[in-house]
C-alpha cells in the first residue's frame, strides 16, 4: 500500500462577485455572478418576520407566505402557476424570523417575466377569504402532525421550556392552535402593508446573467419603486427583545427534566437546550468552530460518543440557531428507550464538556479545517448564495464578511471556543424527553433528574 | 436523437484498469471541488433468506477502519480536510461518495482503495456490535417511531411477492440484524466488494491523467474477483394482475392513503413518459392531483407522486394523500382514482406537456450545475444500464415524450396494477369500517 497522499495544489477561491445598484424608485438590486449557472436565483426580501410576533397573532407572517402564491391582482393561484412554469419557473414565498422572501429558480433569459410575477404578488396579492380559511386548516392539521411525531414534538416542548411565554421565538414560526385559529384575512393584509411600507427591501440576483439587461429588468418591473418608508435596514434598530424563561431548578438543585410520556415509544427522543447567542454578537466564527467540535461533525463530541463508542442512536448533533435575536442553542437525538437515563447523562456532560475538557488542538484544528474547506463547497448552487448573501444583508451585515470568513475561522483558538462555552452556561439548562414514561421515569429520577411528566399528545 | 442547444454533452471518459474497476471521469472547473462517487454493484436485492438488512449494515463498516485507516477515522480525515461523506444502500445498489477540496481528491481514492483491498483487517466483533446498534436505531428513528413511518416497507412487501429479492426492506428486520455474524461480513465483503464489481466516476475541477494515474497507483493491485455471483432473478410480471388492498392501524394523527403501482424498469424508454406523467399528476401546485384535492374539493393536506426506479422485475411509482380532518377518506381516495384514470383516459392538455418540458429543462440546468448529481447518475447508468453516456441522452428523451406517450403511461394506474394501503389512526380501529375505507 502506498503512503497516505497529501494535498495537491490547492485552487484559488473567491466568493462570486456582487455588484450593487440602487433604483430610482429606491429598490437596492445586489447582483451575484456565477458562471455556469444558468438557471438563475432571485430573492425579494421584505424586512421584518415573525420575531416581533406576541401570542395572538403568531404564525401571521408564515400565513401570509402561504398565501403569496395564490395570486395577484392579475392572476388567480391557478394562472399564476401555470405562468411560472411555462417560464420554467418555480416561485415561492417563505416567512423567516427577521424577514419574508419571495423567491424563484428560473432560467436567466426569463428574468424579467418572471420578476413580474413576483411583484404582481409582493405588491398585489390577492389572499383570497377561501385561501385563508383553506391555509388555516391546513396549519391546524399540521400542528396536530407535529405533535404526533416524536421528533417534531420534542423539539417545539423544548423551544417552549426556553423561552418566556412573551418570547415569539418559545413558539412555532407557523403559530400555535389558538393564534392561527384567531387569524383572519383583514389581519394579513395589515402584516402585509406593514411589510412593504416597513423596512429596505432587497432584490438578489444570483446566476449567470448578463448584469446589464438584469439591472434594467429589475428597474423596470414594477418592483423598482418599492422602497419602504424607512432607509435604514432594521437591523440598527434592536431586535425584539426574546426574555427567558424564569429559572428552574428542582429542590436539591437537580435539572428539572419534562418528559412527555408516549407510550410504546422504542426510542426516547432527547432535547437539551438553551438560550444561545444573536448572529451580531461577537465571536460567531468562534461560536461555529464551538458547535462543530460540540455536535456538528460527524466526529463531534456528541456524535462519536453517543453514536460510534456506545452505540445508543443513529446520530447526535447540537448547534445554535443563529438570528437577529438570541436564538436557541440545542443538542438532539434519539436513543433506545432502555438506554434514555444513560444517554441523557453523557449528552449533557458532551454538551459542556468544552468547560471541563478543553478541546485540544487536534478537535481545533479539525473544526477549523472543515469551516473553511466546505465554504466554497457551499456555494455551488445560485440558490445557496442568494440565500446566505440576502441573510446577511438583511442582518445589516457587509458582504465583505464573505472574503474574510475563512481567515476569520483560522484565527479562533482554543480560548475562543472556551469562552463561547462558558457564555453559553450562563443561561438557564433546560431537557426534554418524548418516550414512554413508564420505561424511562425511574431511571431518570435515579441519575438525578427532577421530573416533570405530561401526556405527549396534551399540548 | 439530436442535442438539445440547452445543454452541451458532458465530456464523459471512461476506462478500465485491468482488475474490471470501470472509471469514468468528467472535468467541470465550475466550482474548485472533486466529487468521487463509487457504486458498487450490490443491495438489498443480493441479501440471503435470514440476512436481511445485511448490504446496508456492511455499508456502515466500512467507515470502521481498514488496514491503515483506524475506526472513525474515515469520516473524520474527510471533515477536517474540508469535505463531506455518506453513503447509501438501496434494492440494487450500494453507494459511497465524498466531496472535496480538488486538491485533495488523491486522499479519497487512497482511502477507497484502502477499504477496498483491506477492509477486514480493520474488522472486529466490537465493531460490529457498535454499528449493529447504530442500524438498529436507524430502523426505529426513521421507520418504527415515526408515524407513517412503516408505509414503505409494507409498499414493497405488497408489490413484490414474499421471496422475491425486492420484496423484504433494505433496512432488514431486528432479527436478522441481531442473527448478523462476523462471517457474514468477510463473506459478504469477499463475494461482492471487488474491483470489477465498481464503478468509480470522478467529478470536478481534475486533472484527468493525474487523475487516472492516482485509480491505477491505489487500486490497480487489488485482485479481481473472477466469479462474482449472478444477481438474483428479479423476473416478474409487469402488472400486479388484481388490486391490492391492506389497512395499518398506527400511532397517527389523520388517515393517509399511499398508493404503488408496478411500472416499467429502469431501461426501459417509456419509463421517461412516466416521469412527464408524474409531474403533470402531482408536480407542484398547479399539478392535477394538488388542484382537485387539495385547493378545490379541500380532501387532502398534501398528495405526492414520485417514481422508484429499480433495475429488474418493475420499478415502483408510489403516491400518497393526507385527509383534511373531518373530510371524507373514501372520496379522498375515489377522487384520486380519478384523476389517474382521466389521464389515462383523456391524455394531457397541450398547455400541460408545454410546462412539463419548461420544467424539465429547468431540472437539467440544475443537475448540471450539480456535480454531486452527475457523479451520481452517471455511477447508476454505468452500473445498471452499462451506459455511462446515457446521462447526455436524458434532457433529449424527456422532452421526446409525447402527449400520446403520456397518456399510454397512464394505463399502469389500472386498477389491476393498484395497491391501495391506507394508515388509520388506531383509535379508530372499531369503527373503521363503516367508513368505507378498510
Amino acid at each position: 500500500m502506498s503512503a497516505r497522499p497529501g494535498a495537491g495544489s490547492p485552487r484559488p477561491y473567491r466568493f462570486p462577485r456582487v455588484v450593487e445598484q440602487v433604483t430610482a424608485g429606491g429598490l437596492r438590486i445586489v447582483a451575484v455572478s456565477m458562471p455556469q449557472r444558468p438557471l438563475i436565483s432571485v430573492q425579494l426580501l421584505l424586512d421584518g418576520g415573525a420575531s416581533g410576533e406576541g401570542i395572538s397573532d403568531a404564525g401571521t407572517a408564515a400565513m401570509l407566505a402561504r398565501l403569496l402564491p395564490e395570486g395577484g391582482d392579475r392572476h388567480d393561484a391557478d394562472a399564476l402557476v401555470e405562468a411560472a412554469e411555462l417560464y420554467g419557473a418555480s416561485i415561492g414565498a417563505e416567512a423567516g424570523w427577521d424577514r419574508l422572501s419571495i423567491g424563484a429558480s428560473l432560467p436567466a433569459s426569463r428574468l424579467s417575466n418572471v420578476l413580474d410575477l413576483i411583484a404582481e404578488i409582493a405588491l398585489a396579492p390577492r389572499i383570497p377569504e377561501r385561501e385563508v380559511e383553506r391555509g388555516k386548516a391546513l396549519r391546524l392539521a399540521a400542528i396536530e402532525q407535529a405533535n404526533a411525531s416524536p421528533r417534531a414534538r420534542a423539539s417545539e416542548a423544548l423551544i417552549a421550556s426556553i423561552y418566556d411565554p412573551a418570547a415569539a421565538y418559545g413558539r412555532p414560526l407557523g403559530g400555535t392552535r389558538s393564534s392561527v385559529a384567531a387569524l383572519d384575512r383583514a389581519a394579513l393584509v395589515r402584516r402585509h402593508e406593514e411589510l412593504i411600507a416597513g423596512g429596505a427591501p432587497l432584490l438578489i440576483i444570483a446566476g449567470e446573467f448578463d448584469l446589464t439587461s438584469a439591472f434594467s429588468a429589475a428597474a423596470a418591473s414594477p418592483l423598482a419603486s418599492l422602497r419602504g418608508t424607512s432607509t435604514a435596514t432594521r437591523a440598527t434598530t434592536s431586535a425584539p427583545d426574546q426574555p427567558a424563561a424564569a429559572p428552574a431548578r428542582g429542590a436539591n438543585g437537580a435539572p428539572r427534566l419534562l418528559l412527555l410520556d408516549r407510550p410504546g415509544s422504542v426510542q426516547s427522543e432527547l432535547r437539551i437546550g438553551r438560550i444561545g447567542r444573536s448572529r451580531l454578537d461577537p465571536g460567531f466564527h468562534a461560536a461555529l468552530v464551538h458547535a462543530e467540535i460540540v455536535g456538528g461533525l460527524f466526529g463531534s463530541r456528541l456524535n462519536r460518543v453517543l453514536r460510534e463508542e456506545k452505540g445508543y442512536t443513529y446520530g447526535a448533533a447540537a448547534g445554535f440557531d443563529f438570528r437577529r435575536g438570541r436564538g436557541p442553542f440545542t443538542a438532539r437525538t434519539a436513543v433506545e428507550t432502555s438506554v434514555t437515563a444513560a444517554a441523557l447523562a453523557e449528552a449533557r456532560r458532551q454538551v459542556s464538556s468544552p468547560l471541563t475538557h478543553p478541546v485540544s488542538d487536534e478537535e481545533l484544528t479539525g473544526a477549523r479545517d472543515y469551516l473553511r474547506g466546505t465554504f466554497p463547497l457551499r456555494f455551488g448552487a445560485p440558490s445557496a448564495v442568494s440565500g446566505t448573501v440576502g441573510g446577511l444583508l438583511s442582518l445589516g451585515i457587509a458582504l465583505d464578511e464573505l472574503d474574510r470568513y475563512r481567515d476569520e475561522v483560522a484565527a479562533v483558538d482554543v480560548a475562543a471556543v472556551t469562552a463561547v462555552a462558558s457564555a453559553l452556561e450562563q443561561n438557564d439548562e433546560r431537557l426534554v424527553v418524548v418516550g414512554d414514561a413508564a420505561s424511562v421515569a425511574e431511571p431518570l429520577r435515579a441519575e438525578g433528574f427532577e421530573i416533570e411528566i405530561h401526556a405527549a399528545d396534551e399540548v | 436523437m439530436p442535442a438539445t442547444p440547452l445543454l452541451s454533452a458532458l465530456p464523459i471518459h471512461e476506462s478500465r484498469l485491468a482488475n474490471g474497476l470501470r472509471l469514468i471521469t468528467v472535468v467541470d472547473r465550475a466550482a474548485p471541488l472533486a466529487v468521487v462517487n463509487l457504486w458498487y454493484h450490490v443491495g438489498s436485492k443480493d441479501e440471503r433468506p435470514g440476512r436481511t438488512g445485511f448490504a446496508h449494515l456492511f455499508e456502515h463498516l466500512m467507515f470502521q477502519g481498514s488496514e491503515n485507516v483506524t475506526k472513525a477515522e474515515h469520516l473524520s480525515l474527510i471533515e477536517s480536510i474540508g469535505g463531506n461523506a455518506n453513503a447509501t444502500t438501496w434494492l440494487d445498489r450500494t453507494n459511497y461518495f465524498a466531496t472535496v477540496p480538488a486538491e485533495w481528491v488523491e486522499l479519497i481514492l487512497w482511502m477507497e482503495a484502502d477499504r477496498l483491498g483491506t477492509l477486514l483487517s480493520g474488522l472486529d466483533q466490537a465493531n460490529l456490535d457498535n454499528q449493529r446498534d447504530v442500524v438498529k436505531n436507524e430502523k426505529r428513528s426513521s421507520y418504527d417511531n415515526q408515524p407513517y413511518g412503516t408505509a414503505y416497507l409494507e409498499l414493497l412487501a405488497l408489490a413484490y411477492p414474499k421471496g422475491h429479492p425486492y420484496h423484504h426492506p433494505t433496512i432488514g428486520s431486528m432479527e436478522d440484524l441481531d442473527a448478523a455474524q462476523l462471517e457474514d461480513v468477510r463473506d459478504f465483503f469477499r463475494t461482492w466488494y471487488a474491483p470489477n464489481n465498481c464503478v468509480l466516476t470522478i467529478v470536478g475541477d481534475i486533472d484527468e491523467a493525474a487523475v487516472s494515474a492516482a485509480v491505477e497507483r491505489h487500486f490497480g493491485h487489488i485482485d479481481a474477483r473472477p466469479s462474482l455471483p449472478a444477481h438474483p432473478d428479479l423476473s416478474l410480471p409487469a402488472s400486479l394482475n388484481g388490486e391490492v388492498r391492506k389497512t395499518v392501524y398506527d400511532r397517527v394523527p389523520d388517515p393517509r392513503v399511499h398508493f404503488a403501482f408496478r411500472a416499467p424498469v429502469l431501461a426501459d424508454e417509456r419509463l421517461e413518459a412516466v416521469g412527464v406523467a408524474t409531474q403533470i399528476l402531482a408536480g407542484g401546485r398547479g399539478s392535477r392531483l394538488y388542484r382537485r384535492l387539495v385547493r378545490e374539493e379541500q380532501l387532502a393536506q398534501d398528495v405526492g407522486l414520485s417514481l422508484l426506479p429499480f433495475v429488474g422485475g418493475a420499478s415502483l411509482l408510489v403516491g400518497s394523500a393526507t385527509l383534511r380532518p373531518g373530510a371524507d377518506a373514501a372520496r379522498l381516495e375515489a377522487l384520486f382514482i380519478e384523476e389517474l384514470e382521466r389521464l389515462a383516459s383523456g391524455g394531457p392538455t397541450q398547455t400541460e406537456m408545454e410546462r412539463a418540458r419548461a420544467l424539465v429543462e429547468s431540472a437539467a440546468l440544475a443537475e448540471r450545475a450539480d456535480p454531486e448529481e452527475i457523479a451520481d447518475t452517471i455511477g447508476m447508468y454505468a452500473t445498471l444500464l452499462n451506459d455511462p453516456e446515457r446521462i447526455n441522452r436524458d434532457l433529449a428523451l424527456a422532452l421526446a415524450v409525447t402527449a400520446a406517450q403520456v397518456q399510454e403511461a397512464a394505463a399502469l394506474f389500472a386498477a389491476e396494477n393498484r395497491i391501495v394501503l391506507w394508515y388509520l389512526p388506531e383509535s379508530t380501529e372499531h369503527t373503521a369500517a363503516s367508513a368505507g375505507v378498510a
